[in-house]
């Protein structure tokens, strides 16, 4: 099972989970319809977009509505540390959350009592919560973006808002570096994918791959772009795929469905998403053949 | 499958908010604990005292939410810092000149307009659960007539991404009126 928790701006939605449908304007759990916007319903959208296109299981989605007084980010805690041994999902990828390091904590010793332990993925603020808890080791994956990798170099900060000035304004070519400072603070997951101008992968400590082509600026701006790469790795895992192709293949397909889409700093993470079905139609099955590893 | 709603549990702290008298650090407890904030009366660790020797620990992930609410309340606070010494919220932005759109970014936070109306065009970064409503809250509204960040959000996301919203409102109005 891949499982994907985290909050929706739906004030009102209880802590639901189910199974969900991308829709294209919408995703559907339980039949209550999510906008595809920025955020975690961007990166569920993008999982099913992946998981339909290997014909794997559909996503199941942990959500609670949150507008950031961090209510349901709590009800979404209590419920994970309670279930997550019982539930066991294959991938476990915890998502927009208010970053509570005490109950992150406790996530991630009820995950440690299931019989097999899940492949962890966290982004946004579930990532933020694994770094200022001390926890990242337990983590398979992280997907930050620059300044979030600034964050996860900065042994002293507790959020992006209070990293050091210097970090902060590394460019991407300092990105080497942030992910040594990481990994020598003990503040990476396993396996870090580092969004930019030049996406970086590294694991255990090294940069093992680069992508850069084709370059697409505007992604940047574009708010869910780099929820839709969190969304796509995980349903590759989830496929049985590699992490390492996992994650080039999830770099190149960002970057693929950017262009095909005519990206612009006005375009919609859903133009995004519905371009990524063309992209794993026609160059997949030759990423396959050409990565070594897979 | 739908399940209920809990209370909060488990303090973070992280947070310091300074006061200038002790009434108004009692008071203020009173008021955010009304509101379901945790909280916690310390004495302030002799490097960050300023005013009474008694402060009030918060979450400090919800400073903006702390800070509308006593705002709210007309609760004079001096200020609001991190427990931990050296640490120092960013100030510092960045701008990208698209062309036909400005991204301006703050920490983990990016907001884009479009240069010729100022109409917001996108929302991107951060993780705090504030993030995607203010995402829906401010699309396609040109700046001057978007809330503020701080008005609506509640964390240090929503605090990063109201620095870049008043650069981008300091862009426009100096340099495309």
């Amino acid at each position: 099972m891949y499982l994907i928790c985290g909050t929706v701006p739906k004030k009102d939605l209880p802590l639901t989970l189910g199974e969900v449908q991308f829709l294209g304007p919408v995703i559907s759990l339980d039949g209550v319809e999510i906008p595809c916007t920025q955020g975690t319903a961007a990166l569920i959208s993008a999982a099913c977009v992946t998981t339909g296109h290997f014909r794997l299981s559909p996503p199941r989605a942990l959500l609670v509505g949150d507008d950031g007084t961090g209510k349901g980010s709590r009800v979404l805690y209590d419920y994970l540390i309670k279930n997550i041994s019982a539930l066991s999902p294959g991938v476990l990828l915890l998502h927009y959350m208010l970053p509570v390091m005490g109950l992150m904590k406790k996530v991630c010793e009820s995950v440690s009592k299931a019989k097999k332990r899940p492949f962890m993925i966290a982004d946004a603020a579930a990532m933020y919560a694994a770094k200022a808890a001390g926890l990242s080791a337990s983590f398979d994956l992280f997907t930050p973006d620059l300044s979030e990798m600034a964050f996860l170099a900065d042994p002293d900060a507790m959020h992006p808002a209070y990293v050091s000035r210097h970090l902060f304004e590394s460019d991407a070519s300092k990105i080497p570096e942030l992910v040594a400072a990481a990994y020598r603070h003990k503040n990476a997951a396993k396996m870090l994918m580092v969004k930019g101008s030049t996406d970086y992968i590294a694991a255990d400590g090294k940069i093992v791959g680069t992508i850069s082509e084709p370059d697409v600026p505007t992604l940047e701006a574009i708010g869910g772009t780099g929820d839709t790469i969190s969304g796509m790795a995980g349903a590759f895992i989830h496929g049985g795929f590699r992490p390492l192709d996992a994650a080039q293949w999830t770099f190149r397909a960002n970057r693929m469905a950017g262009q095909y889409a005519g990206a612009t700093p006005a375009t919609r993470i859903r133009e995004i998403i519905e371009a990524l079905p063309r992209v794993f139609d026609e160059h997949l099955e030759g990423w396959k053949k050409t990565d070594k590893s897979s | 499958m739908v399940f209920g709603f809990t209370k909060k549990n488990n303090f973070e702290g992280g947070g310091l908010v300074l006061f200038t008298s002790v009434e108004e650090a009692i008071a203020a407890e009173k008021i955010l604990k009304a509101a379901e904030y945790e909280t916690k009366l310390v004495a302030p660790p002799p490097k960050l005292r300023k005013g009474c020797d008694l402060a009030l620990e918060i979450n400090l992930i919800e400073k903006t939410g702390v800070e509308r609410m006593l705002r709210a309340k007309n609760l004079s606070f001096l200020e609001i810092l991190p427990v931990k010494s050296g640490s120092e919220l960013l100030q510092v932005v960045q701008v990208t000149d698209f062309g036909s759109a400005i991204m301006v970014k703050a920490g983990n936070m990016k907001l884009t307009f479009d240069s010729s109306s100022s109409v917001i065009l996108n929302v991107s970064g951060g993780g705090c659960p504030d993030i995607p409503f203010l995402h829906a809250e401010m699309l396609d509204k040109r700046l001057a007539e978007a809330p503020r960040p701080r008005d609506v959000g509640y964390t240090l996301c929503s605090l990063m991404l109201d620095r870049a919203f008043v650069e981008s409102l300091d862009i426009w109005s100096n340099g495309r009126k």
